[in-house]
């Protein structure tokens, strides 16, 4: 199955899911748009874990062959990412508490054992 | 006359206060609006540079007969160079941001008189009320005064989105809410830690506690603190976790008040950004903290963007994208990627603006936002449709208008320090942010009109036409002479560091 | 036992740990708990854990009322006045926590009428809800 046609399908499948189907229809535009927006994600988190390379140069090596090899299997990844960024009260407390974990756990630990 | 300072806050919120009371009095409401509105961007530009000492209580040591009456432990201490009252600080930084925030202000609110038939009250109250809050955040130098003065204005955003009678409004103040009481308390938290180091809350005083190793710069209270205020700061400026809900806010509100509510972000962002900077930036992983926070903005931003249909939403998203650029320039922390920063913050100040005034005109025609729905809106006024199209270009970062110049500094600036891969990422999210602006151009003016598709029998309110060519013109004057706003922020930048 | 003694009769340090108390419970209940009403308590508690956090940095044991009184000696009240400026801050944001409490539950009664129910995860989540007065039509078609 060709790349479009995998977008276009898991679009239907997250549509059908939602029972939207019938007011949101898959056009091309939107599909164009979710080409774009996986490109750029895709593209943009292996670029930016370039960034690594100031730390280790094998961690970079690493991270970026694993991350590729994740992004590429879990392929569309934007109808996912959508879901997850929905306006439901509880994802967004739950992102919010994770964030703030992972902060000050990074800032505290990091901070004091480096 | 340093008697301007305290001024800029005082004036809209007086306004904000015999507003309510004129309530029903529609005239009042009218004519006094429009009198503070035009005031607002004239005081900054007469106000002297300066410090203001709220009570007069200047610190001890400029005051040397009181300083001898007082103990020896504090007259060799710290304690005599402490600021004891509330400090306005205002400095050429200052007053390119309220000038430019009382330009926008006086569009939202002058756009608001004259598109809505029943003057409402309560609206122009809470417009006024948080431009006065972000103006007082804006000259603060005190992290408390800080906090306080965030918390009215988000109060006067959800206020602002509770007027908008659109829908699901309520749902989304509530969620904002619920949400900003988790991270404003926490914010406080951080402060009161700052405070319980330091003894002071305002920002000089940290630094200098800081700086002569009054305290110990990486006690566990101070990396605690900093964790939480700067959770707090993605919070105040809605970078993500908090970018959904920041949208939603965005783009529940009418047009013309979003107009204020994406001017409020990015003054708070700005304004509590520099506060933390001048506090916190000797922590060694402060600046990868605030570049990988912008670089998930701007991606997250621009990605979900482009996968909206409401017109609303996508310029809300994008708008929120936009602000990852003004993290990066602090982020990188050198004198040009801070002034790029800066100079980024005023360009979206403006660009945002106009794109929300812009499509505003689309709503209050055809009181649709689907994207789906709408089409060929260009044969209805080509004039609006084009300058809209130039607002998108600059936002976008198309020579010669103001979004190139300060986009081109900040990858400049990525450049000079090392980091490549941050300004491919620029480009990137830059090129899709115009990829979004063109589908959402393309679907609302370009595509054939929909059958289905009645209204716009109404013309464009000429006061939203005046609004759009003003903004654009600021616009191409910033894009043509970008030294007319670097040159004061490059000055500020440099203090900084 | 003595140290268990010493530390409950620590003014400072009990208060430190109820605000720590508050602000774990209110978290818990803004997040887990799905009532919107019970969710606003637990932020009531967030606030006032941080509150009280911040006043009792200026506690101090055994200290007067920093009030500068005739005929205190400078040094002598240097040295034994607790801290103000918590105390002030706090009365401020007191004030802003009682507004925005004031305005979430207007809010809250709001969405009741609307929907007839208090539950988060029906009202704030992101599949739409029927409202009462959608329930009623549907009621009166059938």
């Amino acid at each position: 199955m060709g790349y479009y046609d995998r977008i276009v399908y898991s679009l239907r499948n997250v549509t059908n899911i939602k029972g939207k189907l019938k007011r949101d229809p898959t056009t091309n535009e939107s599909v164009s748009s979710a080409l774009a927006a996986e490109l750029t994600i895709i593209s943009t988190l292996l670029i930016a874990s370039l960034l690594l390379r100031h730390i280790n140069i094998v961690l970079t090596i690493v991270v970026i062959l694993g991350l590729g090899l994740i992004l590429v299997t879990n392929m569309p990844i934007i109808p996912k990412l959508k879901r997850e960024q929905s306006d439901s009260l509880e994802k967004m407390t739950f992102y919010a508490i994770l964030t703030l974990g992972i902060l000050i756990t990074l800032i505290y630990w990091g901070t004091t054992n480096v | 006359m340093n008697e301007f300072i305290p001024l800029m806050v005082i004036i809209p919120i007086a306004c904000a206060l015999l507003l309510n009371l004129f309530h029903k009095k529609d005239k009042t409401v009218i004519l006094m609006g429009i009198i503070v509105a035009i005031v607002l961007p004239i005081i900054p530009l007469i106000a002297n540079y300066g410090l203001h000492y709220f009570g007069g209580h200047a610190p001890l040591i400029t005051n040397s007969t009181l300083l001898s009456t007082l103990p020896s432990t504090i007259q060799n201490s710290a304690l005599a160079l402490f600021h004891p009252a509330v400090t306005y600080s205002y400095g050429a930084l200052q007053k390119i941001f309220i000038f430019i925030l009382g330009i926008i202000a006086f569009f939202a609110i002058f756009n608001s008189l004259s598109q809505n038939k029943k003057v409402s009250g309560p609206l122009m109250f809470l417009m006024f009320m948080g431009t006065a809050a972000v103006t007082a955040i804006l000259l603060s130098d005190d992290i408390f005064h800080m906090y306080i003065f965030f918390e009215i204005s988000a109060l006067t955003q959800t206020g602002i989105i509770l007027t908008s009678k659109t829908e699901n409004n309520y749902e989304t103040a509530l969620k904002y809410m619920i949400l900003g009481s988790i991270g404003g308390p926490l914010l406080l938290l951080g402060i009161g830690f700052v405070l319980g180091a330091v003894g002071s809350v305002n920002i000089t005083d940290i630094v200098y506690a800081i700086s002569h190793n009054l305290v110990d710069p990486l006690s566990p209270t101070l990396l605690f603190a900093f964790g939480l205020i700067f959770f707090g700061w993605l919070y105040t400026s809605g970078l993500p976790p908090f970018h959904t809900i920041k949208s939603g806010v965005y783009s529940k509100a009418l047009p013309n008040a979003s107009v204020l509510l994406q001017a409020f972000t990015v003054i708070i962002f700005i304004a509590i950004g520099i506060a933390i900077f001048r506090i916190f930036s000797y922590l060694p992983f402060f600046k990868t903290l605030i570049v990988v926070f912008s670089l998930i903005a701007m991606v997250l931003g621009v990605t979900m963007a482009i996968m909206q249909t409401d017109f609303r939403r996508m310029i809300a998203f994008l708008a929120v994208g936009e602000l990852g650029y003004i993290g990066l320039g602090f982020g990188l922390a050198t004198k040009l990627s801070i002034t790029a920063g800066l100079f980024q913050a005023v360009n979206e100040l403006v660009i945002t603006a106009l794109l929300f005034i812009g499509f505003g005109t689309i709503l209050y025609l055809t009181k649709i936002s689907d994207t789906r729905k709408l089409g060929g809106m260009i044969q209805h006024n080509s004039i609006v449709a084009i300058m809209v199209l130039i607002g998108g270009f600059a936002m976008a970062g198309v020579p010669p208008l103001n979004g190139f110049q300060s986009k081109l500094m900040i990858i400049q600036a990525s450049l000079q320090s090392g980091f490549p891969e941050i300004s491919i990422i620029a480009i990137l999210v830059s090129i899709v942010t115009f990829m979004v602006f063109m589908k959402a151009y393309h679907s609302i003016y370009l595509k054939p009109k929909p059958n289905d598709l009645v209204g716009a029998d109404k013309l464009v309110p000429r006061s939203s036409i005046a609004a759009i060519a003003i903004l654009l013109i600021i616009c191409i004057v910033l894009g043509l002479f970008p030294h007319l706003v670097t040159d004061n922020i490059s000055q500020f930048a440099m203090g900084l560091i | 036992m003595t140290d268990i003694l010493l530390i409950l009769g620590d003014t400072q340090l009990m208060s430190l740990f109820t605000a720590a108390a508050f602000i774990v419970v209110g978290l818990f209940a803004a997040i887990f708990l799905d009532n919107i009403i019970k969710k606003i308590i637990g932020i009531a508690f967030i606030e006032e854990g941080a509150n009280l956090f911040i006043v009792a940095l200026g506690y101090k044991a055994g200290g007067v009322v920093p009030i500068f009184l005739p005929g205190m000696s400078a040094d002598w009240f240097a040295a034994n006045s607790a801290y103000p400026l918590p105390q002030a801050l706090v009365l401020t944001s007191i004030v802003i926590g009682a507004s925005t409490l004031a305005v979430m539950l207007a809010i809250s009664m709001v969405l009741y009428k609307k929907y007839g129910t208090l539950s988060a995860s029906e009202i704030l989540g992101d599949k739409k809800t029927q409202t009462l007065a959608e329930k009623n039509a549907g009621d009166n078609n059938e």
